[in-house]
């Protein structure tokens, strides 16, 4: 491996910045990191030069320990998004510093140059001053300058940011071809997707200091495990489906599965999923029977845009039975967007207002558990407070869903249980209060999986603990951890507790526990985490550890629905943190795999 | 076509130049001229035996001596300063920055004064320097001190906006390709603020040649140790000796305008090293 990254984390001011990433890249690689501005990607590359230090972690280049090693020992090339060259020096002085800081002969220093400059094509340059030379010109300078020491690893920092579209492309077949030539192990950071499948072997999407995803691009745009990366990379419908034994169901309409689906939910019972439909999957009929693939929807033309190579469209989706549980973005507003091929447009030709028929061609169902919020209550005015708390609202914005709420004047409430109602899907939502253990019992028992307790006014939390009861309940309880710190900026720390009068033999168990989860936790969902093993009564230790600090959450995964009034009462009711349980009473295997 | 002139971004540019021309004239060209005339009404060997007599000779060694060795002073720890300044934050920062401009607004008899009720020999420091052997108040030291004094926030301000300007991203640069601190610094900081850092010392060098108010108390003013050429010419006018005065100011005004012109020189081959910064 050229760079090896293991749980590197970077704070500023306590705020994690780069948060615990590990990351593997392999000699000759093409690694492209990709997020939105203040991701933390430009941090972890000036980590890797050595420009910036780590809080924790360890960095390595081509299996050399280099975390304390000086950015000028460490033998990278670093080009900066604004070039920065010397200006008071020629092209020919810029590309030979690193040569002159090596004391090598002015004979040799020419030869290098002469062979640098011809590698960026920018022969006969040398005595030009960089005022002298065009943008794309100066960005080739600098990258000659990076490569001029033969470095191990060349590190490029937006380096087309400050250019335009043309200039910027050619600069971009410059750069892999370069790359190609020297076979040196090379990242590049961006916030420009297509930049990023123009160039990468692999591309890592960060988000929030998080390393959320890795893969080959055509990988993470047909099969994105989050949320986050199916919008980033390209335009994505997000949909909330229910996925059955028979396939997956979009309000009435249902699309048979397909090989394009991976089963991921074996359960029984119905699952509400989040599926990401791609604008270009989308087909577009004036009638049912003119649809060449499955029926999803039918709508409205709401806005018709010609781009060039495609037709783009916004589809206002009926309002009724069949538009129901389809949400593109949170904001409940049920758009949809497709594009359109000019093929597709000579062959049925649409304008604003237009009535037609939505189908799809393929749908891909993100592996998460968390689909949407519903934000339930005795009274509908109290969910509607619910809905405005700024940790859920935070969450759903983050993780582009929507919250519903649900009135239940009988919430908490003991009596018969048959009740005919609508089963609890996605995350239930309730605030924290004194009978909030009731209510938990009330929705358990009502099948739901997910519930967040919340405090009034909790903010976004810094430090998240996980722990659960039940040895059965690792797998979904770290797939939900995972699918929740995705979009906070909180480190994770997983508590396990055994009881005081644990015999030492026994205890060697709970360090092997802490290790598979650690070890689970980072293999399938690349989440990592901190552990900890405490002796001592569940709820008393996990109410110590939270009562430390402030900003604090807790995850809880439990198996039992009745009676838990008694252990773990406190930690629902008292006001101070937020709790999601995470309820599961089938097995391991009945539980949604991978990240 | 209304008008057949050029129109101009800013207007009135016939007024603003009359008036420049007409405001440097008055204030600048006639007083120096009238200073060049009543020399040259003096008699060519008159003329030499007041610029050259040991008295004035001596005077010319102190004055440029001791403003070339505090312009220098100024140079190096004036760009500490400014450096501290731009590239640290820490509590009272603002404080100090505002304390750099006090020299400026002191009146000079003033910071005279303080300096040598605190260097002279029973003074705070003077008398701790005075153990060790040193003497600050009535020699040439004390000038020097004086001068230094008066000249640092031209050093300072001057260098501050280069330095601002001195990105970061260029040392990291530099220490990726290998490049250790001093060798940053040598080749990367020095050659761009080099301008400014001339700038700054050319004009704490203008200021501490024209010093008088707060030379006078601290120099203890011995003919041929420790007076200043402008004190030579306020004794000269005292003495009614309008001419001889007139004929130091003259070598005064040669003198400071050589190095002046020699320093500006130097700023215009430095900046053409490094044209077209702003781009």
């Amino acid at each position: 491996m050229s760079i090896t990254l293991d749980q590197v984390t970077k704070r500023y001011q306590g705020v994690p910045v780069v948060n615990d990433v590990s990351l593997d890249i392999g000699d000759g690689e093409f690694f492209v990191l990709l997020g939105p501005s203040g991701s933390g990607k430009s941090t972890l590359l000036r980590a890797i030069a050595g420009l910036a230090g780590v809080d924790h972690g360890r960095i390595s280049l081509h299996g050399r320990d280099v975390t304390h090693v000086a950015a000028r020992e460490r033998g990278v090339g670093l080009v900066f998004q604004n070039y920065a060259l010397f200006r008071h020096m020629t092209v020919a002085d810029n590309i030979e510093f690193a040569l002159r800081v090596r004391r090598m002969r002015a004979k040799d220093r020419r030869k290098r140059r002469q062979e640098l400059l011809r590698l960026v094509a920018l022969e006969g340059m040398d005595q030009r001053l960089p005022a002298q030379l065009s943008g794309g010109q100066q960005q080739r300078v600098a990258v000659a300058r990076a490569l001029a020491h033969n470095p191990e690893v060349l590190l490029l920092d937006e380096p087309f940011g400050a250019l335009d579209a043309k200039i910027r492309e050619e600069l971009r077949r410059t750069i892999r071809q370069v790359q190609r030539e020297l076979g040196i192990t090379t990242v590049l950071v961006t916030h420009d997707q297509e930049e990023a499948f123009a160039l990468a072997d692999r591309i890592g999407v960060m988000n929030l200091g998080r390393l959320l995803e890795m893969g080959r691009p055509h990988e993470l745009y047909t099969r994105p495990a989050t949320r986050f990366v199916a919008t980033f990379l390209g335009a994505a419908n997000l949909i909330l489906a229910r996925q059955t034994r028979d396939g997956i169901r979009f309000g009435q309409a249902s699309v048979a599965a397909s090989a394009s689906m991976p089963g991921l939910f074996h359960a029984d019972r119905e699952h509400e999923v989040v599926a990401v439909v791609r604008p270009e999957e989308i087909e577009i009929a004036p009638a049912r029977d003119r649809l060449a693939s499955s029926y999803l929807t039918q709508g409205q033309v709401q806005e018709l845009l010609f781009t060039g190579a495609l037709e783009r469209i916004r589809i206002r989706i009926d309002e009724g039975a069949d538009g129901a549980g389809i949400s593109s973005d949170g904001s409940g507003s049920a758009l949809l967007e497709a594009t359109r091929t000019q093929h597709e447009q000579r062959a049925f030709r649409i304008r604003p207002g237009q009535q037609v028929i939505v189908g799809v061609r393929r749908i891909h169902i993100l592996p998460t558990p968390l689909s949407s919020f519903t934000a339930c209550a005795p009274t509908d005015g109290l969910a509607r407070a619910l809905v405005h708390e700024p940790l859920l609202a935070e969450l759903a914005l983050r993780m582009k869903t929507r919250i519903s709420t649900r009135a239940e004047p009988r919430l908490g409430m003991p009596g018969a249980n048959g009740e005919a109602q609508a089963a609890f899907a996605g995350t239930t939502v309730i605030a924290s209060h004194a009978d909030a253990v009731f209510q938990v019992e009330w929705l358990l028992q009502r099948g739901a999986e997910e519930i967040l307790i919340l405090p009034r006014d909790a903010a976004s939390p810094q430090r998240v603990l996980i722990h659960w009861t039940d040895p059965a309940l690792r797998r979904a309880t770290l797939a939900v951890s995972a699918s929740i710190l995705r979009h906070l900026s909180a480190e994770a720390l997983y508590v396990d507790i055994l009881p005081e009068q644990t015999p030492v033999a026994q205890r060697s168990h709970g360090m092997r526990a802490l290790l598979d989860a650690r070890s689970e936790a980072q293999a399938l969902h690349g989440l990592e985490m901190r552990t900890e093993l405490h002796f001592g009564e569940v709820s008393g230790e996990l109410s110590r550890r939270l009562a430390e600090l402030p900003g604090q959450m807790l995850i809880l995964g439990i198996r039992e629905s009745g009676a838990l009034a008694a252990p773990l009462g406190p930690l629902f009711s008292s006001g101070r943190w937020p709790v999601l349980i995470v309820h599961r009473q089938h097995d391991g295997a009945a539980e949604p795999a991978g990240p | 076509m209304r008008s057949i002139r050029q129109p101009s971004v800013l207007p009135g540019f016939a007024l603003t130049f009359g008036f420049t021309t007409f405001f440097l004239s008055t204030i600048v060209l006639i007083p120096l001229a009238a200073l060049v005339l009543m020399t040259a009404s003096m008699h060519w060997h008159e003329f030499l035996h007041v610029v050259l007599s040991p008295r004035a000779l001596g005077s010319y060694r102190l004055s440029f001596g001791a403003s070339m060795l505090a312009a220098t002073i100024n140079l190096v720890f004036g760009f500490i300063i400014a450096w501290t300044l731009v590239r640290y934050e820490f509590p009272g920062r603002k404080l100090i920055d505002a304390l750099i401009d006090m020299p400026f607004a002191l009146p000079t008899a003033v910071s005279g004064i303080a300096l040598t009720s605190v260097f002279a020999e029973n003074g705070w420091i003077g008398s701790y320097l005075h153990t060790l052997g040193i003497k600050v108040a009535y020699t040439w030291v004390g000038v020097t001190v004086a001068l230094t004094l008066i000249g640092l926030p031209f050093a300072v301000r001057s260098v501050q906006p280069a330095l601002l300007e001195v990105q970061r991203d260029l040392e990291d640069a530099a220490e990726t390709l290998g490049a250790g601190w001093f060798y940053v610094f040598r080749r990367i900081i020095l050659p761009t603020v080099l301008p400014a850092l001339l700038t700054g010392f050319t004009l704490a060098f203008a200021r501490a040649v024209g010093e008088y108010g707060s030379v006078i108390f601290i120099a203890g003013n011995l003919p041929m140790k420790t007076e200043i050429t402008p004190l030579l010419i306020v004794i000269r006018l005292e003495e009614f000796d309008y001419k001889g005065a007139a004929a130091l100011g003259f070598v005064m005004l040669v003198i400071s305008f050589v190095v002046l012109l020699t320093i500006n020189l130097l700023q215009a081959w430095g900046r053409r090293r490094i044209v077209a910064v702003s781009r």
